[in-house]
């Protein structure tokens, strides 16, 4: 083999090597952490469930904010439905923005899952599941995230809000969320 | 009387004729490997989630209701993205994950037919291999020598 074919050879291959091992940084480094308690809430923009356009975080900055993400197929989900209501009907006099993000769901049984527990907070849908299991590091639904004024992470909940572990947190959260 | 029969008979087998699709009906067994479950991240018909359950569900009515696998495909598509699909989309930057490996495979054969052609054209060119240097009697005694052992 000519000098030449064999430098080329070997340049070509250690490409491929490199190319592989920025694959594996780029993975490993990429890969979907729940956001920390006291950080910035990651940002968003999501289509509404029913009727036209979308939300974005950014636009309720200086508000307090729960983001709940669900599912219709989810069991725990249905169970929490109404007490995320009660609370929504409580706290939005005082500010508190309830933001309910459908994920991994179709739409149709979505939209019949906010009527059967008549909900009535602002539906987002993502479909792909980017901002739920990519931004917010959601490993099963339902979670629920409590967001300050300043637009950092009050707290987490990574279960259902009724009961035990997390109703109280929940409700020690949105008191802090609304002063 | 025996005339009414006939004609109820014959429009409760035409009911169902009506109702049949333009098209050949797909099925929820293909589908469900052309599938993803979104949440476990295998086909439907490797997956028992809610997820996938729900996804199933989807499916079956919009059979019945004579949409296509295209349709149905495009309906997820359109729900979940395309990550929802086995296979990734035959355009755009996805048609990558289609070339590449046939480009792996006819690169990998093109490289072993080189290789092939270089080497026996080494050993053809290979000068052949240097006479034993002995005498003739040398050669007749080791010969002999050789007879012995056998």
């Amino acid at each position: 083999m000519s000098g030449r074919a064999k430098l080329a050879g070997q340049l070509l291959a250690l490409a491929c090597v490199a190319g592989l091992l920025a694959l594996l940084v780029w993975r490993l480094t990429h890969q979907e952490h729940a956001p920390k308690v006291g950080s910035r809430a990651p940002s968003f923009t999501l289509r509404r469930l029913a009727g036209a356009g979308s939300v974005s975080l950014a636009s309720l900055h200086g508000k307090p904010v729960v983001i709940n993400f669900w599912a219709s197929w989810c069991g725990p989900c249905k169970s929490e439905a109404a007490d995320l209501e009660r609370a929504w009907s409580a706290y939005r006099a005082r500010g508190v923005v309830f933001l309910g993000v459908d994920y991994h769901d179709v739409t149709g049984d979505a939209r019949r899952f906010v009527t059967a527990h008549g909900l009535t907070f602002q539906m987002l849908q993502d479909g792909s599941g980017d901002v739920t299991t990519g931004r917010y590091g959601v490993t099963d639904v339902p979670e629920t995230y409590v967001i300050g004024r300043d637009g950092r992470i009050l707290a987490h909940m990574a279960g259902p809000i009724t009961g035990a572990p997390f109703a109280a947190e929940f409700r020690s959260a949105l008191a802090r969320a609304a002063a | 009387m025996r005339v009414l029969a006939v004609a109820v008979l014959a429009l409760a087998l035409a009911g169902p004729a009506a109702a049949a699709c333009a098209q050949p009906r797909t099925s929820l067994g293909y589908l469900e490997g052309q599938v993803m479950c979104p949440t476990c991240h295998t086909t439907l018909d490797q997956s028992d989630s809610d997820a996938a359950r729900q996804i199933e569900a989807f499916i079956r009515t919009r059979i019945s209701r004579c949409a296509t696998a295209k349709q149905i495909e495009d309906e997820l598509v359109a729900n979940f993205g395309a990550g929802i699909l086995a296979a990734p989309p035959k355009k755009g930057f996805d048609l990558l994950a289609w070339w590449l490996p046939i480009a792996g495979v006819v690169a990998g054969a093109l490289l072993l037919a080189a290789g092939v052609w270089r080497w026996s054209r080494t050993r053809r060119d290979e000068p052949e291999p240097p006479a034993s240097g002995l005498g003739a009697d040398e050669e007749r005694r080791l010969d002999e020598a050789l007879a012995r052992f056998e």
